[in-house]
């Protein structure tokens, strides 16, 4: 977790490679299965070409950075707002970066407001968006 | 799981689903958090949670046959932490039903609430349909 909750933290990075194999687990966990995720044949007669990730599971690594900087914070008082820019497809790595932008205090709560994004190896943004974690001031 | 299923052409603004129920046992957690590649901490990962609000909803109506339904966006609030073996209760509704020339475009608004009716979630999904 983080020690110091301040302007420009920067929080570790989460690096995943996704294969048509975690794509299945996730769909057997989540119980989305829908074709796009799954069915290869047809998912290469769409306009995608191919399957892709749930935009669920590359938001699962988001949460899992923010999880590891922010903690219970996190699990109890935070808010993500999202954007998918492109489909993550099997093969990709998925770098997911992350900092605090700012932090405000509104009463007796802090509040850490964070950007995120998601790129694969070629540097292509998946997922971009905000977060905002809640936290008891004394952390900051 | 979801009982009735509608089609996506009934799907109209404003349009509520039945509630669905699910337990967040330890074996889905588990199943989960392998299938993210997660450690886990004790509590239910939220976003395990919100997993389960989407297939609950994807599971409540049809598509055309050959349509494909891609997540456009997808905002998130998480208002307390979920022990593992809570039962939850999804609520889902169509907050707007768009369609801009060969593109419809979903937006659903999700609440889940535990066993104690306190919402332990809110969530925002926009869903692009290219037909």
């Amino acid at each position: 977790m983080l020690t110091e909750i301040q302007e420009g933290k920067a929080f570790d990075s989460v690096v995943r490679h996704i294969t048509q194999d975690k794509i299945k687990l996730y769909a057997e966990a989540s119980g989305d299965f829908n074709p796009i995720h799954i069915d290869e044949s047809f998912a290469a007669k769409t306009p995608l070409g191919g399957t892709i990730a749930h935009g669920m599971l590359n938001l699962a690594y988001v949460s899992e950075m923010m999880t590891s900087a922010f903690g219970r914070s996190w699990l109890s008082g935070g808010k993500l707002r999202a954007k998918f820019k492109e489909p993550a497809r099997p093969g990709d790595t998925l770098t997911i970066n992350g900092k605090i932008d700012c932090v405000e205090q509104k009463d007796d709560v802090s509040y850490a407001n964070c950007s995120f994004e998601c790129r694969n190896q070629k540097g292509e943004m998946i997922v971009t968006g905000e977060t905002i974690v809640k936290f008891s001031s004394d952390k900051k | 799981m979801a009982g009735k299923t509608v089609s996506y052409e009934e799907l109209i603004s404003g349009y509520e689903f039945p509630p669905v129920n699910y337990e967040l046992s330890a074996s889905f957690v588990s199943k989960y958090l392998k299938a993210v590649d997660s450690g886990g901490d004790g509590f239910v990962p939220p976003l395990a949670i919100t997993a389960c609000a989407i297939a609950a909803m994807t599971g409540s109506f049809s598509m055309p046959s050959g349509t494909i339904a891609i997540h456009a966006s997808q905002e998130l609030e998480f208002f307390k932490l979920v022990p593992i073996g809570v039962t939850i209760e999804c609520h889902t509704r169509v907050a707007q039903k768009i369609a801009r020339g060969k593109m419809s475009m979903l937006i659903l608004e999700q609440e889940i609430f535990d066993k104690d009716k306190e919402k332990v979630q809110s969530a925002r999904a926009t869903i692009a349909l290219p037909t």
